[in-house]
């Protein structure tokens, strides 16, 4: 039996559990570093 | 120490968890694509299992400790839990956004389509609102004694949902699969498939104490600023 080809969701859920993660950890370095600041 | 500086350097050990939380990240995307066998029947989609099952734990554990700290919030009226618990519900939300994106990435060429109104997958989008509604109305009230009283009752509330969700699968009839790892049974996972799991596994709880830290400080933070401007005010 042929294996299906179904490697594109996986690169999608993979970039994208990446850039979430990524994007809310920058924020909250971003968010810190202004009331550091302050 | 000040409470001030008690914050900074929360949000540094925060800093520090997070950083050696994305290194593991980028050693379980590595262990999962390069050396975890692909599923026979479900291809390279399945993989997938691998961030959307541990983001759901991580997701599930934020609500679960919001929750639980709102409860002890209304019990003893300690600001330092409703502190806590609005940080974890922030946190658990963005987990939850992996959760709800990576799902239907899995289930359209598994089931054939991106989302179906089950219960599993109904009551997971219906927490998901219920933190988003909580996060909107924590902004809609300057008072920290009305703001922390009624998101602790939401809070307490969608704590309910939590187990609720876990036995969804099968109280239900549902396209998503049972738990592989929470149940009486052994593990029903190969053995290096369950390896790459428990590590993902572990990699997001590392994310979550890293997450809730920052966003912690950031909240003591906030909050030490609003004391600060009513005692300019009075």
């Amino acid at each position: 039996m042929q294996m299906p080809d179904n490697g594109g969701y996986m690169v999608a859920a993979y970039v994208i559990a990446a850039v979430v993660v990524l994007a809310y950890a920058v924020s909250l370095v971003y968010r810190l570093a202004k009331f550091k600041d302050q | 120490m000040t409470r001030r500086e008690r914050a900074i350097r929360s949000a540094r050990r925060g800093t520090v968890i997070t950083g050696l939380a994305l290194l593991g990240l980028t050693g379980v995307y590595i262990r999962a694509l390069v050396y975890t066998p692909v599923e026979r029947l479900q291809g390279l989609a399945q993989k997938i299992f691998y961030v959307h099952a541990p983001a759901a734990w991580a997701g599930l554990l934020a609500f679960a400790v919001t929750g639980l700290l709102s409860l002890l919030y209304l019990i003893t009226r300690d600001r330092k839990f409703d502190l806590v618990a609005s940080s974890s519900a922030e946190v658990g939300v963005a987990f939850s956004v992996v959760m709800l994106t990576t799902g239907p990435l899995w289930g359209k060429p598994v089931w054939g389509t991106w989302w179906t109104w089950d219960a599993r997958l109904t009551s997971t989008l219906f927490i998901f609102l219920l933190f988003v509604g909580y996060l909107v109305l924590r902004g809609a009230f300057n008072d920290f004694e009305i703001r922390a009283r009624f998101s602790a009752v939401l809070g307490v509330m969608a704590l309910a949902l939590v187990p609720f969700i876990h036995v969804t699968v099968y109280w239900f009839r549902t396209l998503h699969p049972e738990p592989v790892l929470l149940k009486p049974e052994r593990p029903s996972l190969p053995g290096a498939m369950l390896t790459t799991l428990l590590i993902s596994i572990g990699v997001f709880t590392a994310l979550f104490i890293g997450f809730l830290l920052m966003r912690h400080a950031l909240t003591v933070l906030r909050d030490i600023r609003e004391e600060e401007t009513v005692d300019a005010n009075a």
